[in-house]
């Protein structure tokens, strides 16, 4: 079990916004996290990777937490934010550094990860550019090139799709598939639904803080039998027996 | 509409009143006072040696007031959400233009008088002008400033397939040709020409600004440009907001970055080394403070100022640095990476002890140049020695510990 998220209350205040929420990735599993606007997802993701720690409930990584070892929890997640934050007096050879360094790689076998990763992605002649000349897409192709550098056992991606290229989004979903084959966890959180449908092994549906339900596709639709078809309908249909 | 430009007027002016406040600090007011007397004196001076018929007088006095009448920018206040925002207004904003221009004129005015106050005495030597005369550059000038203000809001308007009625040779090239007029001839012919100039853009922008839109983007970075040059020099005196400071690549230092090893250990060494030096937030302090101090040893004489002067600057600089601890805290990754609390400290401690140690080397060196005696060059460099390992060594980690603590 890569990731285990057990009972956790949380949020940013003391007003929880993660009401009792539970569910896990195993290895070489890709689970998407799906949810409306303030459903949950980013507190989720928050809580995770360590930003903000739980009022109730544990998260384990392997085993392990991040009160018994932040280094060693730190070191098997990788993370994508959904707005790409970047050091703005480093180069993207120095971000790319960067990341070696704090993941303790191997300087050459990571170089040469980061260049199939920055051919793939059209980064590689601009290497000494400076974040504040690349477009939103590039900067977002900058986090993925950065954490898909690593050999993180647990892959943390936030919406990974908005504003980047077509092209991008099918490197970007066979990189995935890649790192999944060799055993790595993902947990993604998107809005883009038929994408999700297609890719994910399984999905959390996060609705006011809590997990609606959970599954693969047909669970889903067995769960859901009058719903429809796609994850589209029944997400559509979930979130309207609450509007009511 | 101009009860919208009177709100941010109000807010404006609540704004700068607070900086300049800042700005006007006891200090700052007596050295200013001891400059502008020093430059009296030396006015008065000059103008002992001068007589009339000089023939570079009046080219002189052109370039003067040429300068001056371009002082004193076209203030809008437009933010940038307003072209969003009141797109849907666009005509009603020809009220808050014209109010905005009627703002403008203030400083703008003042400045144009003042110069003018200050040129008088150089008139009546050099030209033998009386004090009518005088006043008639005086109109001249306030006319020509209305005009060019003037140019500015027509051209807050886009014209298709025309030149920006403001561009920087038409203002030149006006104002040039009417204070010329004005010194070689007679300033009222100058004064009539100006009236003209100033009526024929008024005539032609009430006929024209109806049917046309305002230039959004040009107004807003134009406004922004204005704002940042103020804000720029509010920042000398004390940190504004506003001003984040810029990144320069800076190549040539890239040889010393490198020295810094790529190993786990090194990597927040590697980060705070890097946007030290590329930043000019931080580095522009360190070097301001160093450059003054140095000035300043280079001048002073005593057994003892020398040290304290150097101790004073080394605390003032070390106790800046710390917030820059702080720096990257907003950055994901600071906290997402597997790197511990305690080796991102023990780099910082490295970078405040390297900063520390170079400024007081220079210090001292100065101390030691310009006195070149034993007693003070010895006291300067034990204290400065010992204040540098006490404060990068001691107090920052001390300080930035309990400031985490008390976070949380």
């Amino acid at each position: 079990m890569a990731l285990t998220v057990s009972h956790v209350v949380g949020g940013y205040s003391q007003i929880p916004v993660l009401k009792d929420i539970s569910f896990d990735v195993k290895d070489g599993e890709l689970v998407g996290l799906i949810g409306l606007n303030g459903a949950g997802k980013s507190t989720t993701i928050n809580h995770i990777i360590g930003l903000l720690t739980p009022h109730k409930g544990t998260i384990t990584i392997n085993g392990v937490t991040i009160t018994q070892d932040s280094q060693a929890y730190k070191q098997q997640i990788a993370y994508i934010p959904e707005t790409p934050v970047l050091y703005q007096e480093l180069t993207l050879r120095e971000h790319l550094e960067m990341a070696m360094m704090a993941y303790d790689l191997d300087q050459d076998q990571a170089w040469e990860t980061a260049k199939k990763l920055l051919k793939t992605f059209r980064l590689a002649n601009k290497l000494d550019w400076f974040p504040a000349n690349f477009s939103k897409g590039m900067k977002q192709k900058v986090m993925i090139v950065c954490a898909f550098l690593t050999q993180a056992k647990l892959f943390i991606i936030d919406e990974p799709f908005l504003g980047l290229d077509p092209l991008a989004v099918n490197d970007l979903l066979h990189l995935i598939q890649e790192r999944k084959a060799q055993g790595a966890s993902i947990l993604m959180s998107t809005h883009v639904l038929d994408t999700a449908q297609r890719y994910c092994d399984r999905f959390v549906l996060l609705h006011s803080g809590q997990v609606k339900t959970e599954g693969t596709l047909s669970e889903l639709q067995a769960a859901l039998p009058e719903a429809g078809e796609s994850l589209n309908d029944i997400y559509l249909s979930m979130t309207k027996v609450d509007r009511q | 509409m101009i009860q919208l430009f009177k709100n941010r007027r109000a807010r404006h002016l609540r704004e700068m009143a607070k900086y300049l406040r800042l700005v006007f600090n006891d200090f700052f007011v007596f050295a200013l006072l001891f400059f502008l007397g020093g430059l009296g004196l030396g006015y008065s001076n000059l103008l002992k040696t001068l007589t009339s018929g000089l023939w570079w007088a009046p080219l002189v006095a052109l370039v003067v007031l040429g300068i001056t009448v371009q002082v004193g920018r076209f203030a809008t206040l437009i933010e940038d959400a307003d072209r969003v925002f009141l797109l849907p207004k666009e005509r009603a904003m020809q009220g808050y233009l014209v109010a905005a221009r009627r703002y403008s004129q203030w400083l703008a005015q003042a400045t144009q008088l003042i110069v003018l106050f200050i040129m008088t005495p150089y008139l009546r030597v050099t030209l033998s002008w009386s004090l009518a005369t005088v006043a008639g550059l005086a109109v001249t000038q306030v006319i020509l400033k209305d005009t060019l203000l003037r140019l500015d809001l027509a051209s807050a308007y886009q014209v298709t397939g025309q030149r920006r009625m403001n561009h920087w040779t038409n203002k030149w090239g006006l104002s040039l040709i009417v204070l010329a007029v004005g010194l070689w001839t007679n300033p009222w012919i100058a004064a009539i020409l100006a009236v003209l100039a100033d009526g024929a853009v008024a005539v032609w922008f009430q006929q024209h600004w109806q049917r046309q839109q305002i230039r959004w983007r040009e107004q807003i970075a134009l406004e922004d440009n204005r704002m940042l040059g103020i804000y720029r020099f509010f920042n000398l005196f004390t940190d504004v907001p506003m001003v984040s400071g810029t990144i320069h690549r800076r190549h040539y230092l890239d040889g010393l970055l490198r020295r810094i090893p790529v190993r786990h250990d090194q990597a927040y060494l590697y980060l705070y080394s890097r946007g030290m030096l590329r930043g000019t937030e931080f580095s522009g302090l360190v070097v301001r403070l160093t450059v003054i101090g140095m000035i300043l040893l280079a001048f002073i004489q005593g057994t003892w100022l020398p040290v304290i002067l150097t101790a004073l600057f080394i605390y003032l600089i070390g106790f800046q640095l710390l917030p820059f601890f702080q720096q990257y805290d907003d950055i994901v990754f600071t906290h997402v990476y597997p790197l511990t609390w305690e080796q991102r400290l023990r780099s910082f401690v490295q970078l405040v002890t390297l900063i520390l140690t170079t400024t007081a080397g220079l210090m001292c060196l100065v101390v030691i140049l310009a006195d070149r005696r034993l007693l003070p060059a010895l006291g300067t460099v034990g204290v400065a020695a010992v204040e540098v390992w006490y404060l990068a060594r001691v107090y920052t980690p001390q300080r930035l510990k309990r400031a985490a603590q008390n976070k949380g």
